[in-house]
């Protein structure tokens, strides 16, 4: 009983960070059809300013969480500034602004990541916390683990919350189903494109730092997760909020059982496996009606 | 057309008598050269046409590659190319077949992740299988006849963009770039089209990569797969602008010479910067280089015209 507890809960904890990475670049895709390849590279900043903080000026990590946030947050703004608005202006067709954005995307990851490897060089990097065991229900943990799998869930039920409760989040899913509707009642695409691009950066800022909590980390640490993300969206549904918590949580789920009876080399074959599959049976996600 | 191919026939027969005249390190410059531009030509086809926008171009080169890796030394090197083109083309229809009724980043980010498939599921068989990391290429052939290799694949593949642009079948593929539902309409089988399209590009793709994979003479998943080869064949692609066929030859040139000076020396500075200039060009320049050049026509026609007025009004006074 306590190997299945432990190995389903291995699995959630994972899948915890796939969610909060796959809701953010969910959010980004869903309003403005950029998809962000790029993603990743900002949960490498996150886990690296996190180190940072936890190495050089000796903060807990836990604390220094909001200004990870925050600084990803402004990151955000500025990069959407730079980049993205431009496209989104100039480019003729949906189409093409995915495509445009994309190119742009695979660009900023080039850049993101080997400016990293020039600033940090190509060490594995990490620092100690909460690593003390603990013991649920006959199974063991690390603290870490289940802090970080705390703040996961907890980060994606807020942004839940937000969407589904403010005005603000009103207006997002109002984007999300008709822009130009949206834009007949009064929202401002101006203020919330670029708002909503620093929430996406910002959700993969704390997932980074909660990462370099637990892990190792590198500078080439963030591709995978953009990947991972992807698949988790398109289990999800695209532009699903709750698909996306739901679908992390399950990736997780189902890479820890098929790790444990395969073997861990077949990782990113299983999580393939998993996205071809639902690509081909139900392209609009699990959960579409 | 006739000039054109002519022009053609004498760059490839100056290219051709290199190994006698060029030093050793022009020479793998050169090959260096060739290698994008038949990458990217055969990337453009496909993908600038149809503008599904494909990832995969490491995917392809590094099944190419490893086709050589196994067969290299069983089987000769005159097989082993076409052979290596061949298991290319073959996965890229497969997954072409599942993957093509996606359109977008959807099919963008699948084709990115195809490299990273290929590359686990390689190292993973070598591990459990073969017990090895990486394999040695024993008695490679003469570096000449490699370069002749890639040289007669490169021409091919020019050719070969040249001859599907002016045919029904590669109409049909810049048609369904232009529009997928009215070329659909209008009687062209989009699914068979794309799918034969895709596994086009990827058979020269993977004829380069198992010509190529025996220059490196140790072969591992991690080197033959590099995201940085279908990175560096998507930006020059778009530097030259994909629409054309000068546009890539040109850019690859061009490429390939600063990839050897600077990225051996500064490799992450020459990355950031590479990812900075595909920003920017997106941003500023979507057309790429090519698209400057009718400007540039229409400056002198116009430079010329005023000239000519000017001409006629002191010719009048």
């Amino acid at each position: 009983m306590s190997f299945w507890l432990e190995l389903v809960a291995t699995g959630l904890i994972t899948g915890g960070i796939y969610a909060v990475v796959a809701i953010g670049l969910n959010l980004q895709y869903g309003l403005m059809r950029i998809m962000n390849i790029a993603h990743g590279e900002f949960l490498m900043l996150g886990a690296y300013l996190t180190w940072l903080a936890a190495t050089v000026l000796k903060l807990n990590p836990l604390v220094f969480l909001p200004v990870v946030a925050l600084v990803l947050f402004l990151i955000g703004l500025g990069v959407y500034r730079i980049c993205f608005r431009r496209i989104s202006r100039t480019a003729p067709s949906v189409e093409v602004i995915e495509a445009r954005s994309l190119l742009v995307s695979f660009g900023l990851m080039f850049l993101v990541q080997n400016a990293a490897y020039l600033a940090w060089g190509a060490d594995l990097r990490g620092y100690a916390f909460l690593d003390v065991p603990v013991e649920i229900g006959g199974a063991r943990f690390t603290a870490n683990r289940l802090v970080v799998f705390g703040f996961a869930v907890a980060a994606s039920l807020v942004l839940l919350a937000v969407l589904r409760f403010t005005l603000v989040g009103k207006a997002v899913r109002a984007m999300m189903q008709s822009p130009t509707g949206a834009q007949l009642v009064g929202i401002d695409t101006a203020v919330l494109h670029p708002v909503v691009f620093g929430v996406g950066l910002a959700l993969a800022g704390v997932a980074g730092a909660l990462l370099s909590m637990v892990y190792e980390i590198s500078p080439a640490m963030g591709e995978p997760y953009t990947v991972t993300a992807l698949i988790v969206i398109t289990l999800g549904g695209l532009g699903s909020t709750v698909g996306a918590l739901v679908g992390g949580l399950l990736l997780g789920v189902v890479e820890a059982l098929g790790m444990h009876f395969t073997s861990p080399s077949l990782k990113m074959l299983l999580s393939y496996g998993v996205f071809i599959a639902v690509l081909l049976a139900r392209p609009k996600g699990l959960f579409a009606r | 057309m006739k000039p054109r191919h002519a022009l053609l026939a004498v760059l490839v027969g100056l290219l051709a008598a290199a190994p006698w005249m060029l030093s050793d390190f022009m020479l793998s410059l050169v090959l260096t050269c060739l290698m994008y531009a038949g990458l990217t030509v055969t990337w453009a086809m496909f993908s600038g046409a149809t503008n599904y926008l494909s990832l995969a171009t490491a995917a392809f080169f590094g099944i190419g590659a490893y086709v050589t890796a196994w067969g290299f030394g069983a089987l000769p090197y005159a097989v082993v190319v076409p052979l290596g083109g061949v298991a290319s083309a073959v996965f890229a229809a497969l997954i072409g077949a599942a993957v093509l009724h996606l359109r977008g980043a959807y099919f963008a980010v699948l084709t990115f992740g195809l490299g990273e498939l290929v590359r686990h599921a390689i190292t993973y068989f070598e591990k459990s299988y073969a017990h090895t990391v990486g394999r040695v290429i024993a008695n490679p052939p003469e570096s000449t006849s490699v370069y002749l290799t890639v040289l007669a694949i490169a021409a091919a593949a020019v050719w070969a963009s040249v001859a599907v642009r002016r045919s029904r079948f590669g109409l049909a593929l810049a048609g369904i770039g232009a529009d997928e539902e009215r070329a659909e309409t209008l009687g062209v089988n989009t699914r068979r089209t794309k799918i034969a399209g895709f596994a086009l590009s990827a058979f020269f793709a993977g004829a380069l990569g198992a010509a190529m994979a025996v220059r490196w003479t140790y072969i591992e998943p991690n080197s033959v797969f590099n995201p940085f080869i279908g990175f560096q064949t998507v930006l020059i692609a778009m530097v030259g602008g994909a629409h054309t066929l000068i546009g890539p030859l040109v850019s690859s040139v061009v490429f390939s010479v600063l990839t050897e000076f600077l990225r051996l020396q500064f490799p992450y500075l020459f990355l950031t910067l590479l990812g900075l200039a595909l920003i920017l060009l997106v941003l500023y320049l979507p057309g790429g280089l090519a698209s400057l050049w009718p400007i540039l026509r229409a400056r002198i026609a116009a430079l010329g015209a005023r000239l000519a007025a000017l001409e006629g009004e002191g010719a009048r006074g």
